[in-house]
């Protein structure tokens, strides 16, 4: 199988490095096995969302690109998924300040939604398209998020699994029984012989709970989980970082719900690069998608 | 033509790429994994413009799975691992074969559409049979039902196409005891007897019986169960066995006791000898000379026999006056021809004719009279079938079974050059007649020396539709059959059929898994080509109403050979009742059987009103045994075996 991160080893990584964090179960991190896998509850949902974008044309030397951005929800029953919850957004980004009124206008009468990326100081063809992409990711979370609330609404027992951190949804009703699989280790919380220990879990164990502090001071429950042995070549291999809002009964249930997401290694996601981590239905919902939307014109 | 089909579920959807194109001929749809169709089901495809028939070719599934080596990795090794929480996408793509486009012009591929079951009006049009199976009147020939996906529609046939003069013939293959050739062909013959159009002329069959007591009872009732009467009134077939059945039967060697397994007694009189004397035998003499060693010299001395001598007073050079009537008359014939040449001191020459030639000749000749000896005669006259008074919706069994090759090649020859003949002539009686002919693999095989038969079968199966004469042939094994025989067929049907078989080239053109259905296809499950489909459908038939040669002879068991004595009483109790044996065995005591045979024959041609007076006046008064000289012929006729004689016993 592909070793995606073979290949992105060499790439600096984007965000915060660091973080701070602080243990809640015990006083070091340890490795704790989780036992065997059992499969979730009935019903558990699947959040994911995808984007795509292309650059329209240019006024000047400004670009203007056009996005689209959509998540959905899928439930399982029966072991087969199906769409509970949808959210689609189509619009165009530009850094609205290097824009003439006659330019804006002339926007505005294409009849997509704008929303405005940031100029920087001056223009560059590559920091411009950066500014691009950030509008277009945060519109993308905001409909993954969409999705998961709406999905979390309609299935008031139901538990959601969601692509990446929890600490976004604090505001949506029922998020506490939402789970957060973060494939990406960019943002390294723990140290010294802590790290050492989240980052060599042998295979079918997971972390000692830490908490960590999201935007706006939210704080979430998190532990490491390796799904599948890791090798000297990658640490990293099979390490997915979950988490859950901090709550009353979120470090109790950190094993149930290891043992559920451990159960989710089979099917194996193997189209992906990092089906290591991947799971299959969180593969499946993107496939769902990119099904649902087609071609794009 | 309604198209809207908003009532039919939708059961799949066209999808088309680069790689899996949709075009005017074929295309591919997906359906749910659990779905009603199966391979040979007929769906619609309901464009904007346009509506496609498809018939169901192919068929794959498969899931986004890139090797199946993450399959075992994913259960870490353990085939037995509990089932994942969640299914893997996998897909059923549908392979399907354009039957029918509406509107047939501008030829289009097929919409990207939603795809339904086709109803019974779907597969109606789908064959193309509404051209003639919903003319008023109706002029269809229902062969089986299509079934699939709950959906049942009637098949039928266009008699034009099966019958001739369009097209005609149909040719029936599969493996022994499973593929129902057999049985099909009843099933057939029974709904041509019932919807052959009464506007196209008068239809009779004649059946070939090759095989045990396969065709034996064809006018006794076969039990059939609910579902074969249920097909029967789906396909507007009454289950009645056949109603007019005439069965024909040669003598085995003693004469008197019919060639036949239908002897039980409750069934006596029913079978009619098929009996022929030298005329008849003469007339396709060719059957038995067909063979390399057989010159335009041995031709040309039967040409002589048959102008010159048979049939007219004949003097030869030593003085002798001959009358040849029958195979004793020719014998003595040659006799007087061979004794005359050595007189001559060993003269080699007769009439421009060699010796050699002549003793070729006589010797096939008299082969037949031994080797067919309850076929052919001594007498003068035979009896034959109703050959100018042949009769509507009528089955005229030949049963052959028991009979040698050479003998049947004979009776197939003579019997379908004489059908042809009067059909020629338009004097059979019927305008059609249908020839069916089992194991055909036997009388016009692939390969090996061409024989009188095969020519004359091959000669059927291309110039016979136009005289109303059509071959319904049967064999396990079509690539074993001449290429020609089988080629003609405008109908062809396949039952069950063998892996072996299907490896053949004649079968390339059927995909994968048509093969893989014909190859476990259930008794009663047909698939029929025919001009009008595009493509091969399935069908179901029912068993035959008529009852089948193997429980026939359960119910009508075959009685062990009589005597000479009491089996001339009991042919003349079969003409009339009253006919008391004492006083036939009286009668016929210390008389040559050859008499007595000759008489009997007479005797059940003219069917007198008193069956017992006329029989003694053929028979004539008492002679005493052994005082006439006259040997039987053959009984001390020395074979003369000529080498490599392919007909010597
Ligand atoms: N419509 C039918 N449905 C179910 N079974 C049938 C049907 N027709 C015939 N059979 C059964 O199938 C068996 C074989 O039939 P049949 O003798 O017609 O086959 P065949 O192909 O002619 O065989 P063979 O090559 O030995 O002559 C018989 O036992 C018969 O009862
Ligand atoms: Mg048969």
């Amino acid at each position: 199988m592909a070793r995606g991160l073979a290949r992105e080893a060499a790439r600096q990584p984007g965000g915060r490095p660091f973080a701070e964090a602080r243990v809640v179960e015990g006083r070091d991190v340890r490795a704790i096995p989780v036992g065997e896998p059992v499969t979730g509850p009935e019903g558990m949902g699947f959040v994911d969302g995808i984007q795509r974008f292309a650059v329209e044309g240019h006024f000047g030397v400004t670009p203007v690109v056009r996005a689209q951005v959509a998540a959905a929800a899928l439930e399982r029953h029966g072991g087969a998924l199906r769409c509970a919850a949808r959210s689609v957004e189509e619009f165009l980004t530009v850094p609205r300040d290097r824009l003439t009124t006659d330019q804006w206008e002339a926007l505005t009468d294409v009849g997509l939604p704008i929303q405005e990326s940031d100029p920087g100081p001056r223009p560059h063809p590559l920091l411009d398209r950066w500014a691009a992409v950030q509008v277009i990711e945060q519109r993308r979370d905001r409909c993954e998020a969409d999705a998961a609330a709406r999905f979390l609404a309609a299935r008031p027992d139901a538990w959601l699994v969601v692509d990446g951190g929890v600490t976004g949804l604090a505001a949506v009703r029922g998020a506490d029984r939402a789970i957060g699989v973060v494939k990406s280790h960019e943002t390294q919380f723990l140290e010294a012989t802590d790290l050492e220990a989240a980052l060599t879990l042998p295979a079918g164990s997971r972390s000692s709970a830490f908490v960590r502090r999201g935007a706006g001071g939210v704080e979430a429950t998190s532990w490491y989980l390796r799904l599948w042995p890791w090798s000297e070549e990658d640490l990293l291999h099979g390490l997915a970082r979950v988490e859950r809002l901090t709550a009353r009964g979120a470090l109790d249930s950190a094993d149930d719900v290891s043992r559920w997401l451990l159960a989710e290694r089979s099917p194996v996601a193997d189209r992906d690069p990092r089906w290591e981590r991947l799971l299959y239905p969180m593969h499946h919902v993107e496939m769902y998608m990119r099904a649902e939307a087609g071609g794009w014109h | 033509m309604a198209l809207t089909r908003d009532s039919v579920p939708v059961i799949g959807r066209v999808v088309a790429t680069e790689t899996l194109p949709a075009s005017p001929h074929q295309f591919h749809f997906w359906t749910p994994t659990a779905t009603p169709i199966g391979i040979g089901a007929i769906v619609r495809v309901d464009g904007e413009d346009r509506t496609v028939f498809g018939v169901v070719l192919d068929a794959r599934a498969y899931s986004d799975l890139v090797t199946p080596l993450h399959e075992v990795i994913g259960a870490e090794g353990d085939p037995g691992a509990a089932a994942p929480p969640t299914r893997r996408a996998e897909i059923r793509l549908w392979t399907a074969a354009v039957l029918r486009q509406e509107p047939e012009e501008p030829l289009q591929p097929v919409p990207l559409a939603r795809v339904r079951l086709a109803t019974p009006a779907d597969v109606t049009l789908a064959l193309r049979m509404d051209a003639y199976a919903q003319s008023e009147p109706r002029s269809a020939i229902p062969v089986g039902l299509y079934a699939a996906g709950g959906t049942r529609a009637p098949v039928w046939l266009d008699p034009d196409f099966l019958l001739g003069p369009e097209s005609a013939h149909l040719n029936i293959n599969g493996v022994s005891g499973l593929a129902t050739k057999t049985s099909a062909v009843l099933f057939l013959l029974s709904a041509v007897f019932q919807h052959f159009p009464r506007g196209k002329g008068r239809i009779a069959a004649v059946c070939f019986n090759v095989k045990g007591p396969d065709l034996g009872f064809l006018d006794r009732p076969a039990a059939l169960t609910p579902q074969d009467l249920e097909m029967y009134a789906a396909l507007d077939v009454a289950p009645e066995p056949f109603d007019r059945v005439r069965f024909y039967a040669p003598y085995k060697a003693d004469g008197v006791n019919l060639n036949t397994l239908r002897t039980h007694p409750a069934l006596a009189g029913s079978v009619e000898p098929l009996v022929w004397g030298l005329r008849e035998v003469l007339d396709y003499s060719e059957v038995l000379l067909n063979r390399d060693d057989i010159d335009a010299k041995a031709d040309a001395f039967l040409d002589f026999l048959a102008d010159r001598v048979v049939g007219k007073p004949f003097i030869d050079e030593w003085g002798g006056r001959h009358a040849v009537e029958s195979f004793g008359d020719l014998e003595r014939l040659f006799r007087a021809i061979f004794d005359g040449l050595e007189a001559a001191g060993g003269r080699d020459m007769w009439r421009t004719h060699h010796v050699a030639t002549i003793r070729k000749v006589r010797n096939r000749l008299m082969n037949i009279s031994t080797r067919c000896k309850g076929l052919v005669t001594d007498d003068a006259d035979g009896n034959d079938l109703p050959f100018g008074a042949f009769e509507d919706r009528t089955v005229y069994v030949v049963d052959v079974a028991g009979v040698d090759q050479l003998g049947q090649d004979l009776v197939f020859t003579r019997v379908v050059s004489k059908l042809r003949e009067h059909l020629e002539r338009r004097d059979l009686g019927v305008e059609h007649v249908v020839a069916f002919v089992d194991e055909l693999n036997k009388y016009a095989p692939a390969d090996g020396p061409e024989t009188y038969v095969r020519k004359m079968l091959l000669d059927l199966s291309e110039r016979g539709r136009y005289l109303g004469l059509v071959l319904f042939g049967a064999q396990q094994f079509r690539s074993q059959v001449h290429r020609r025989v089988v080629g003609n067929a405008g109908t062809t049907v396949y039952g069950r059929m063998d892996m072996d078989e299907l490896a053949t080239p004649g079968y390339q053109i059927l995909s994968p898994a048509t093969k893989i259905k014909l190859a476990t296809l259930p008794k009663g499950e047909l698939m029929v080509r025919h001009p009008h489909f595009t493509q091969p459908v399935f069908v179901r038939f029912p068993r035959p109403a008529s009852l089948q040669g193997r429980q026939g002879v359960e119910q009508f068991p075959p009685v062990p050979d009589v005597a000479f004595d009491d089996a001339v009483v009991r042919q003349l109790a079969a003409l009339d009742r009253r006919v008391p044996a004492a006083r036939v065995k009286d009668l016929i005591a210390d008389r040559r059987e050859d008499d007595v045979r000759r008489a009997l024959l007479a005797t059940r041609r003219a069917r007198p009103h008193d069956v017992l007076a006329f029989f003694a006046a053929r028979l004539g008064p008492a002679v005493r045994r052994q005082t006439i000289g006259d040997p039987a012929p053959g009984a001390d006729v020395a074979p003369l075996r000529t080498v490599e004689d392919p007909y010597a016993p």
